[in-house]
């Protein structure tokens, strides 16, 4: 049974007199542990779709099951406490709170799901050495480069130990050396944590590593094309 | 999926709530600085309020009737020289045995007509132990002209210079007291005036003629009264603790004969002075109020500007699970440790201040020139500020309420935060 599956979604709004269909008749499916990139250029619908497997947008239609959830069908606390217990999230920009440590914002969502400090402090500490920040665990994102600060995001959102991670363009802010180092920690912890990662980008050096690209173009899934040697490749 | 998850727990909660107070720190500390100022403000207002009060109040306490009277029921409602208790050594007898923490004072009062060859006025005549009488201690330091009286005084009068001057009376000159006597006729009796007194306060220097106990009781002994039972007016009950005064009022009517005799409070005794300090503190509550909505405003102006200048922040909170319930907990427990930080801040200025002018005063003599007699009393042209524990807990209340509240509205919108709307900021 697959992890994540979409059935018929559709997102439709206004946009003044205007009604824009960002997504239709979205049809996929991703197993648990694949590493898949939604690609396709500005406008086609990548964070839209993203938007809507996190719960953080509802479809105009069609279905979404994540895990056996039907999350369409969730009220609004439910989706939160959906998103804290099985999703991890990465963002373009701003994914840190300024206030917290890179430590304490890597613990942050497992003190929402209740964790023990020990534990949580535990885990915090081997991810951020996972993602090569333990030696600046306590500092604040403002004393963090773009690339570490999303490190600490990546760390952060395996942590809390998610069924699936959305990253959206977690690149997009970061020069070609950190893009890199980033997608190489993201690829690797894939597979170590056996965790799911979609990720949007229109950035050819992250599609380079994807294991799969699901193109994407005028809200309609053009293309979807497993990439098998990539895996054996890194 | 109907369990909620997500929690926070208080440590966690205000440990970020507490971050994000100084974020800005210069931001939070001039909002502190103008909620400590007005909070200040506040203080001094309302201590300078109550300490004029309390001083007018201490002053009619003195010059008036003490803490508490006790006189012939109905005399406070329709004054007449008749009403008197007959039996005066019983009473002061039956008072004495409740050993009340104070001095307690007979008195005899008496509605007359003051004359000489020039003129007559209507005058308040007050017999009263010109020794240790809280009213003649109060007075004798106001006296302008002559000597205060003599025990042995029998016919020695004290009377105001206002009514000196409507008399036309000089140290030494004769002054006729009459007084009419229930049934028609009057009767009279001669006194000399020993001294002249200034108090600034035209209700006694027109009106008030000051003698010995026994000058007064002449005229009840004309009313039908036996000299040899002390006759009085009333005793004048002057209490050190005045926090004592609603016990001993009760206690004094348990034993007094109530069909005949009442215990009056100085409240019961002087409605219109306790009207008047009602409507002057209903004004310092007008001040405290505009205070108020200055201080609020400048919290809903920092908290709502920090909540919206976080608004992606909260969007990403929201999306990492977050729930609204603990964002809204979040904003509102910045608000809360803003009231704190506050109401600390405003009690260390506002208590400085306070400190400060309850030892040195405030010197109002200047401002108030043509004198500070108010209400038949007067207030001190030097002000203590006071506050009293309950006005320390009824500002403390009301500081830390309104401007606790003021976090509702930020916290609201931050909660209203949707995370897909929020991370597109």
């Amino acid at each position: 049974m697959p992890l994540l599956t979409l059935e018929g979604l559709g997102k439709r709004y206004r946009q003044g007199e205007v009604e824009v269909t960002a997504l239709h008749d979205v049809n996929l499916s991703v197993e648990e542990g694949e590493f898949a990139a939604l690609v396709g250029p500005s406008g086609s619908g990548k964070t839209t779709l993203l938007n809507i497997i996190g719960g953080l947008d509802s479809p105009s239609s069609g279905r979404v099951h994540l895990n056996g959830i039907d999350i369409t069908a969730l009220s609004e606390s439910e989706l939160s406490d959906f998103r804290l217990l099985q999703l991890g999230f990465i963002f373009q920009a701003y994914n840190l709170v300024p206030v917290l440590s890179a430590l304490e914002n890597v613990e942050l969502v497992m003190v929402m799901q209740g964790r023990h400090l020990h534990e949580r402090r535990e885990r915090a500490e081997h991810y951020l050495q996972l993602v090569g920040l333990e030696s600046m665990m306590h500092r604040r994102p403002a004393a963090l480069s773009g690339g570490q600060q999303q490190r600490v995001a990546v760390a952060r959102a395996l942590a809390a130990g998610p069924r699936l991670v959305l990253a959206d363009e977690p690149t997009a802010n970061l020069d070609s050396e950190n893009a890199t180092a980033l997608l190489d920690i993201m690829h690797r912890l894939s597979h170590e944590e056996k965790t799911t990662f979609i990720f949007s980008t229109h950035d050819p050096r992250v599609m380079e590593r994807a294991e799969r690209i699901i193109t994407l173009r005028d809200g309609v899934v053009e293309g979807d094309e497993r990439i098998e040697q990539h895996r054996h490749g890194q | 999926m109907s369990q909620r998850h997500s929690r926070l727990p208080l440590t966690v909660l205000f440990s970020l709530a507490w971050r994000n107070l100084w974020r800005h720190r210069r931001r939070t500390i001039i909002t502190l600085s103008s909620i400590a100022i007005g909070f200040a403000l506040a203080v001094l207002s309302i201590g300078i309020g109550d300490g004029s009060h309390n001083s007018m109040i201490r002053n009619a306490i003195k010059l008036g009737e003490g803490h508490i009277t006790v006189q012939p029921r109905g005399y406070l409602e329709a004054p007449a020289n008749y009403k008197y208790v007959a039996d005066g050594t019983t009473l002061a007898q039956q008072i004495a045995e409740l050993k009340i923490n104070g001095s307690v004072q007979p008195r005899v009062s008496l509605q007359v007509l003051a004359s000489t060859a020039n003129n007559s006025v209507g005058a308040a005549l007050e017999g009263i132990v010109s020794a240790d009488d809280p009213r003649a201690l109060m007075l004798q330091p106001m006296l302008v002209e002559g000597r205060w009286l003599h025990s042995d005084d029998s016919r020695g009068i004290l009377i105001g210079d206002g009514m000196a001057r409507k008399l036309k009376a000089k140290l030494g000159s004769k002054v006729v007291v009459m007084a009419g006597r229930q049934g028609g006729d009057s009767q009279a009796q001669l006194g000399r005036v020993s001294g002249i007194f200034d108090s600034k306060v035209d209700e006694l220097d027109d009106f008030l003629v000051i003698s010995n106990l026994g000058f007064a009781r002449l005229f009840l002994e004309g009313e039908g009264a036996d000299l040899t039972t002390r006759p009085v007016t009333r005793y004048a009950i002057f209490l050190n603790d005045e926090a004592e005064m609603t016990q001993w009022k009760s206690q004094l009517r348990e034993i007094i004969d109530t069909r005949s005799m009442v215990a009056l409070d100085w409240q019961e005794m002087m409605p219109q002075l306790v009207q008047f300090i009602v409507i002057d503190d209903a004004g310092n509550y007008v001040i405290l109020s505009l205070i108020l909505i200055l201080v609020v405003f400048g919290i809903v102006n920092t908290v709502l500007m920090s909540v919206l200048e976080r608004t992606r922040e909260f969007g990403l909170l929201r999306a990492l699970g977050m729930s609204r319930h603990h964002l809204l907990l979040l904003v509102f427990c910045e608000s809360l440790l803003l009231s704190l930080l506050a109401v600390v801040i405003g009690w260390v200025v506002g208590g400085a201040i306070h400190l400060w002018f309850a030892g040195h005063g405030i010197d109002f003599s200047a401002l108030i020139a043509e004198g500070t007699a108010i209400m038949g009393t007067f207030m001190d042209p030097i002000v203590y500020t006071e506050l009293s524990s309950a006005r320390v807990l009824q500002l403390t209340a009301i500081i830390f309420i309104s401007t606790l509240s003021s976090g509702i509205y930020p916290a609201i919108k931050a909660a209203r935060i949707t995370p897909v709307e929020a991370l597109r900021t």
